[in-house]
């Protein structure tokens, strides 16, 4: 009865099977990204378990193919299954379970990558010091507590639960949050620009209105939002206002003796050290605008482990430390501002392990494949 | 006595090929070859001005030939005179045109669909025009320009580098340049004299004040011409210093009181050009080389070798010999196998050296791995392919390996010239391609991959067209192919995948993240898993002969799209290697992979070389007209 189930788990069908698909959802993914981008479309593709269509006309969405996580966890069942139920080791085949074994530990690799891995950007003008990076995709709403002495508090609600209706209960001081209107994307105008008051459209300060756009894809643009939010205290209203994250200058409260901000701006990821921008390089070639190398000079600084040093963050050489990587990733504002970027992934060397077992695996079996022909010519 | 004629015919065959490739005899007249192997510096390197005439000709005529009534004349010519006497230049029609829209702005009505070329005094009447038409196309962005509107923008850059060239050692206006050099040095002194008395509150020459002012200014206007760095400046202390534009130079003159040598040389091959001083031209060339020799020996010894590389052009020769290896190999099939053979094998050795030395040379030229853009991609692609074909053809000695070899060498190497037309083959890499390791590993072995599924691909093609066209198709044949498939692609799934996880982490190493879903990342992946499929199907029973060469056909769909199809999405970070055009090809031979295929699946019984076997006495083996295993 089991064995009726393990079976058809461990055929090299199904080996081929999901490859096929693999490669299916790959070529699809990749051609998709000419519309949605690369985030979008590593979501959508490859970090979910089915592709869906919706059905026009309705807001139903079916399935129609499996997607990365049901591919690549189908295709790790099925080398587990076959590796537990019909390889026995023999010197042959070692090759084999080495390089399989190195496919088995990528795949997890990949998984725990995109279960775990944070990635953000840490912008910097020459000699700005800041202790945080900025997801270059997401937003936060945050309620920031002004009336400690040393220090403040943040409360930070992610965009996921930003949307217009919703009620956002808060921990501290019987607040609530309300969002009265939400856009995803939206560009900053002065009010005379609006092109007509149909618009959906809200005020922000008299100087400016903030106009809904289509939700963006491209590359090198960000989806910048808007939203009207109310605040309450066990009920009663405590103050109603139009925050732009393009635009993102807190607003003030009181409640009781507590002095209150609220903002919407990109989300924040806060370190335990700090990075100052010693100095931003970027060499061309001669007589080009070619660049050969962008460079930063930062000061690491870490009070609650002693350190205060200096250090160089240029192409192909990043800087890692506390399980953080900062990559030279870019530049503006004429060369006087880095951008770096920060990627916290607990997982990256597994990566390194996996493909070492593969390619010995692989040069091992091939290997004794080649001597073993090559013998058998000789001989013939 | 047989033995001697393979070598015999590969002799005559070589001593053709060398002779093509010696240097000419020099003419009489103006050391037009001397001045192609002068060093300048453009897009950040240093390169010899045949090479500057090559490439800024290809910009213009997507050919990089000029030619005179139907006759190609060196390319340094016309760069010597768009240089020195542009007057003459400017009526050398080398701006071509196909597109029946840009056409029509010229005028020309009647379109017989083959291209036409304009000199610049023809696009004088319709700069205006043009440059219009380019800046309303440039607010299209790239991906959604029309024909059109690429057409006018390439010609407008064409333009646009057309007179920078014209101001790279001169100013174009300037009727004799050698003689308002001596005039500028004759007033230097007494102008920088007067402006130290103004300085100093004394009474001062206002005329020699004046006229070192006008030049200022002139060559101040000359800086918008900066290109071509053709002036060397050996006291430079930084890579930017080392070699100067003309007006740099110049202006670095009023500081120092003199006019840097180079530029008095270049002068002097100005004046002397223009009056028809061939003498004169050729010693003045002849003393730039020792100066250069003195100050700057190892950059000239580059740009005479680059020279020789041009002139030689090994690529090409070895094009031509693959083309004569690819017929005598399939001769060889039909008629004389052993002569033939042994023929095709010692000349596809020979084209594999010419080959191997022109990788070698650019990669002394560039200092880098032999990989380092999609020309030298298709270059390495051949390189390896044919490397494995003399392994295949050392093991199998039938034939098949020269085939192949030939084949893929020269579809390569067609491939290569084509993209070479874009502009310099050579240029400096970006920022974060700037490390020869990963150059070194990723890149060379996600190309041999490339190489290998290629070369697999095409034993498929052979495979299925060999069994239903011909009747050369026994039992042993059809094993020895399917056998070869199987051991190149074997070799292809090592490749694709080690490379491919090297490349992960050169992107951990320079981005932060083993794997990012981009375009290029993904179509290496689509290699690694249609690789694993054939092995998995074959290893489980799914597939046989017929089916591995089925599925290895479409392997060179794959490598089509990841080599050349993603950089035509033009999304992603590795969309440096951006074209537009080409899309048309690669649907075509998509197609024909498709029509290929769809024949492997005929069934097996109306295919001719089966039934030939089948209708074979039982009992005797298949036999073919040509011995097809090792004995």
């Amino acid at each position: 009865m089991i064995n009726n189930w393990v079976k058809p788990l461990t055929s090299l069908k199904l080996t081929v099977f999901c490859l096929g698909c693999a490669m299916i959802l790959v070529f699809l993914g990749t051609l998709d990204q000419v519309n949605i981008g690369v985030y979008e479309a590593e979501n959508r593709y490859f970090k979910s378990f089915f592709l869906y269509f919706t059905l026009p006309g309705t807001t139903l969405r079916l399935p129609w193919f499996p997607s990365g996580y049901l591919v690549g966890g189908l295709l790790l069942v099925n080398l587990i299954a076959a590796h537990l139920a019909r390889f026995k080791f023999t010197w042959k085949k070692a090759g084999i379970m080495v390089l399989h074994s190195g496919v088995i530990l990528l795949l997890l690799g990949q998984l725990f990558t995109s279960l775990f891995q944070v990635e953000s950007q840490m912008r910097l003008d020459q000699g700005e010091t800041k202790n945080y990076s900025l997801s270059y995709y997401h937003d936060e709403l945050a309620l920031i507590d002004t009336s400690g002495s040393d220090s403040d508090r943040v409360i930070s609600i992610p965009d996921s639960q930003l949307y217009k209706g919703h009620k956002i209960v808060l921990p501290v001081d019987s607040l609530e949050v309300g969002i009265d209107e939400y856009f995803i994307n939206s560009a900053l105008l002065r009010p005379d620009q609006l092109p007509s008051s149909n618009n959906p459209h809200l005020q922000i300060g008299p100087m400016a209105v903030s106009v809904q756009t289509e939700r963006t894809y491209k590359e090198n643009e960000r989806n910048m939002p808007t939203a009207a939010v109310s605040v309450w205290q066990s009920g009663r209203h405590v103050g109603s206002w139009n925050l732009a994250a393009g635009f993102p200058r807190p607003a003030r409260f009181r409640v009781g003796e507590k002095s209150f901000q609220i903002v919407l701006r990109p989300k924040r990821f806060y370190k335990p050290f700090a990075i100052q921008l010693v100095q931003f390089s970027h060499d061309r070639y001669a007589g080009t605008d070619i660049p050969r190398n962008f460079s930063s000079r930062v000061r690491l600084v870490d009070s609650s482990r002693h350190e205060d040093r200096e250090t160089l963050i240029y192409m192909n050489h990043p800087l890692r430390y506390q399980g953080l990587t900062f990559y030279q990733s870019g530049f503006e504002n004429n060369d006087k501002t880095t951008i770096l970027q920060v990627v916290q992934n607990p997982s990256w060397l597994i990566p390194y392990v996996s493909c070492a077992l593969i390619a010995f695996g692989m040069l091992l079996q091939f290997g004794m494949h080649l001597i073993s022909f090559i013998k058998r010519r000789v001989i013939s | 006595m047989k033995k001697w004629i393979p070598w015999l015919i590969s002799l005559v065959l070589l001593t053709w090929v060398i002779s093509r490739m010696l240097p000419q005899k020099p003419v009489t007249g103006f050391d037009v070859a001397g001045f192609g192997q002068l060093p300048v510096l453009v897009g950040g390197r240093v390169m010899p001005m045949d090479t500057l005439a090559r490439i800024s000709l290809s910009i213009m005529n997507h050919h990089g030939t000029f030619t005179v009534d139907g006759r190609t004349q060196p390319a340094s010519r016309w760069l010597l005179d768009v240089l020195m006497m542009p007057r003459r230049a400017d009526a050398a029609k080398v701006f071509e045109v196909t597109n029946p829209d840009i056409l029509a702005l010229f005028g020309q009505q009647d379109f017989s669909g083959k291209p036409i070329s304009y000199s610049y005094n023809d696009c004088v009447a319709v700069l205006s025009e043009i440059g219009r038409q380019a800046s309303s196309a440039t607010q299209t962005e790239a991906q959604g320009r029309n024909a059109f509107q690429r057409g006018i923008l390439k010609l407008r850059d064409a333009l646009r580098i057309y007179l920078l060239l014209k101001n790279s050692i001169q100013a174009e206006d300037s009727p004799d340049f050698g003689r308002e050099l001596q005039v500028f040095e004759q007033v230097l002194q007494p102008g920088m004299q007067a402006v130290r008395d103004r300085e100093a509150n004394r009474p001062f020459n206002q005329q020699d004040l004046l006229v070192v002012a006008r030049f200022t200014q002139r060559y101040q206007t000359l800086t918008k011409a900066r290109y071509v760095y053709a002036l060397p400046n050996p006291d430079g202390k930084t890579d930017s210093d080392r070699w100067l534009h003309i007006s740099d130079a110049l202006l670095s003159a009023v500081a120092t009181g003199k006019v840097a040598y180079p530029a008095i040389l270049y002068g002097g091959l100005i004046s002397t050009y223009r009056s028809d001083n061939v003498t004169g031209f050729n010693q003045i060339l002849h003393g730039y080389n020792q100066y250069l020799q003195g100050t700057m020996p190892e950059q000239l010894s580059r740009a005479k070798v680059e020279y020789w590389f041009n002139q030689a052009q090994p690529f090409l020769q070895a094009m031509v010999l693959y083309v004569f290896v690819l017929l005598v190999s399939l001769i060889s099939w039909l008629k004389w196998p052993r002569t033939l053979g042994k023929t095709a094998i010692i000349l596809l050795g020979f084209a594999f050296v010419l080959h191997t030395l022109g990788l070698l040379i650019r990669m002394y030229l560039q200092g880098r791995p032999p990989v380092t853009n999609l020309y030298s991609s298709a270059l390495f692609v051949g390189w390896g392919s044919v490397l494995l074909c003399l392994f295949l053809e050392r093991f199998y000695k039938n034939g098949i390996g020269s085939v192949c070899g030939s084949t893929i060498g020269f579809v390569t190497l067609l491939i290569a010239h084509n993209l070479q037309l874009d502009g310099d083959s050579l240029e400096m890499l970006r920022a974060v391609l700037d490390t020869n390791v990963w150059l070194a590993t990723h890149v060379v072995v996600v190309t041999l991959g490339y190489s290998s599924v290629g070369l697999a691909g095409l034993l498929g093609i052979i495979y299925i067209l060999r069994g239903i066209l011909t009747s050369s198709f026994g039992a042993a044949t059809a094993a020895s192919l399917s056998r070869m498939i199987y051991g190149v692609i074997c070799f292809a799934t090592l490749c694709s995948f080690v490379g491919t996880i090297l490349g992960g982490i050169w992107a951990d190493q320079s981005w932060g993240r083993f794997w990012g879903w981009d375009p290029k990342e993904n179509g290496a992946l689509l290699i690694v898993l249609w690789n694993a499929a054939i092995l998995h199907a074959r290893w489980g029973g799914l597939i046989r002969e017929r089916g591995l060469a089925v599925m290895s056909v479409f392997g060179n769909i794959v490598v089509s799209l990841s080599w050349f199809g993603v950089n035509m999405l033009g999304v992603g970070l590795h969309s440096y290697g951006f074209m537009d055009q080409a899309f048309g090809t690669l649907m075509a031979f998509i197609a024909g992979q498709l029509v290929i295929m769809g024949l492997g699946l005929i069934p097996q019984r109306y295919w001719r070389g089966i039934r030939t076997r089948a209708a074979k006495v039982p009992g005797k083996p298949a036999t073919a007209s040509v011995p097809l295993t090792a004995t």
